[in-house]
């Protein structure tokens, strides 16, 4: 099973886990409708057409909560999760838009390791930052960053993105390559890192294994939910 | 146990906490009730000895919350100098903008997050960057609005993804202004 996890922008909106369907064009996890243009919601509707497409017959599985910034819940998402997650069990499991709890994301990580079979972990979005600021990104088989998500998990200190140390922000001549070297250098990395951008670098290991320049739309950067779409890709593939 | 070993939630390190450095203690104390009542992380500390600035008192926070928590202190009238994050040699958020030009826009990125705005009619095009949860739902609220009748993501948003958003915001106003 593939799980996706992440909040949704609507407070009134409770925890809702169960399979995720496309119902002409609106999204629906166990019951809860959400429009499928932004966020976790995109990601979720993305993954549901990739393991269409890829003629996988199980929908990927959702739990969401409606958090608008407060984090109420993300809290309760967090919490669900450390505590059914063993039940659940996963095959893979793709973390999306939370509230970055460093403590709420350690339980849930060892909740995952201690799994008899441990789920392939993903991360993006607020989980990623999480994952980053407790210092657990290794446990994790893929991150999929920007170029300033990456001088972030590049920076040793930073715990958000908005707190960079200012000679990583690009404007020293250090490009992707040099700072997907150093987080591997600091064994701060996932197993594989796909770094978005006018040129995408994946990188495996410690090595760039590939990099992808063109098609070359520079207006993608001003669409919202590429990047959600685009990791949902990455995790069916990995499912 | 004294004040300064008082915690309210957990024992996790100070890895995503900051602190808002107040001057007189009865107002830090003020705050610290006032914040936890209404479900932030808190705990009164001594700040580091590098921003002792006359307090001798600071709430540890939860950084994220930044914004909502500046703003909650505004409400109930709390004067506080600043607020830092904890174990980082950077203090203050990123300042860096970058504007990126298109045929009949201006993406502004701030930190982690762009706003994009129609340079001709000021609409707001598109909220896109960030990770946490309220970003998605800013996007719902300024996409489709003008830029000179939207309120500030500060005033609305919960998160340092709100304050970057902000930043990026008030360059738009700039550029749009002319």
């Amino acid at each position: 099973m593939l799980l996706i996890a992440g909040t949704v922008p609507d407070k009134d909106i409770g925890l809702a886990f169960g399979e995720a369907r496309l119902k002409n064009g609106i999204l629906d996890v166990s019951g809860v409708e959400i429009s499928r243009t932004q966020g976790t919601a995109a990601m979720i509707s993305a993954a549901a057409v990739t393991l269409d497409y890829l003629g996988i017959k199980t929908p990927p599985c959702a739990a969401i909560a409606g958090d608008i910034g407060n984090g109420t819940g993300s809290r309760k998402l967090y919490k669900y999760l450390i505590s059914e997650l063993p039940g659940i069990e996963p095959d893979v499991l793709a973390l999306h838009y939370l509230m970055p709890i460093i403590p709420q994301m350690v339980k849930l990580v060892d909740c995952a390791e201690k799994m008899s079979k441990k789920p392939t972990l993903i991360a993006d979005a607020g989980s990623m930052y999480a994952v980053k600021a407790a210092g657990l990104s290794k446990k994790f088989a893929l991150m999929t960053p920007d170029r300033g998500e990456m001088s972030f998990l590049a920076d040793p200190e930073a715990t958000h993105p908005a707190y960079i140390r200012h000679h990583l922000m690009g404007n020293d001549g250090r490009g992707v390559p040099e700072l997907i070297n150093d987080l591997y250098q600091n064994g701060s990395a996932p197993d594989t890192l796909m770094v978005k951008g006018s040129t995408d670098y994946i990188a495996n290991k410690g090595r760039i294994v590939e990099t992808v320049s063109k098609p070359d739309v520079p207006e993608m950067e001003a669409i919202g939910g590429t990047g959600d779409t685009h990791n949902r890709h990455m995790s069916s593939l990995f499912f | 146990m004294g004040i300064f070993g008082r915690k309210k939630k957990n024992n996790a390190s100070s890895a995503g906490r900051g602190i808002v450095l107040i001057r007189e203690v009865p107002d830090a104390m003020r705050g610290e009730k006032k914040l936890g009542k209404v479900g932030f992380y808190t705990r009164l500390v001594a700040p580091p000895p590098e921003f002792r600035e006359g307090c001798d008192l600071a709430i540890e926070i939860d950084i994220m919350e930044m914004p909502a928590i500046e703003r909650k202190l505004g409400e109930e009238g709390i004067p506080f100098m600043k607020i830092i994050p904890l174990g980082n040699e950077s203090t203050e958020p990123v300042d860096i903008v970058n504007v990126v030009r298109y045929a009949d826009s201006v993406m502004v990125k701030a930190g982690n997050m762009k706003m994009t705005f129609d340079h001709s009619s000021g609409l707001i095009l598109n909220v896109s960057g960030g990770g946490c949860p309220d970003v998605p739902y800013l996007y719902a609220i300024y996409v489709g609005e003008n830029l000179q009748k939207a309120r500030k993501p500060r005033d609305i948003g919960f998160t340092l993804c709100a304050l970057m958003l902000d930043r990026a915001f008030e360059e738009c106003l700039k550029i749009y202004a002319g």
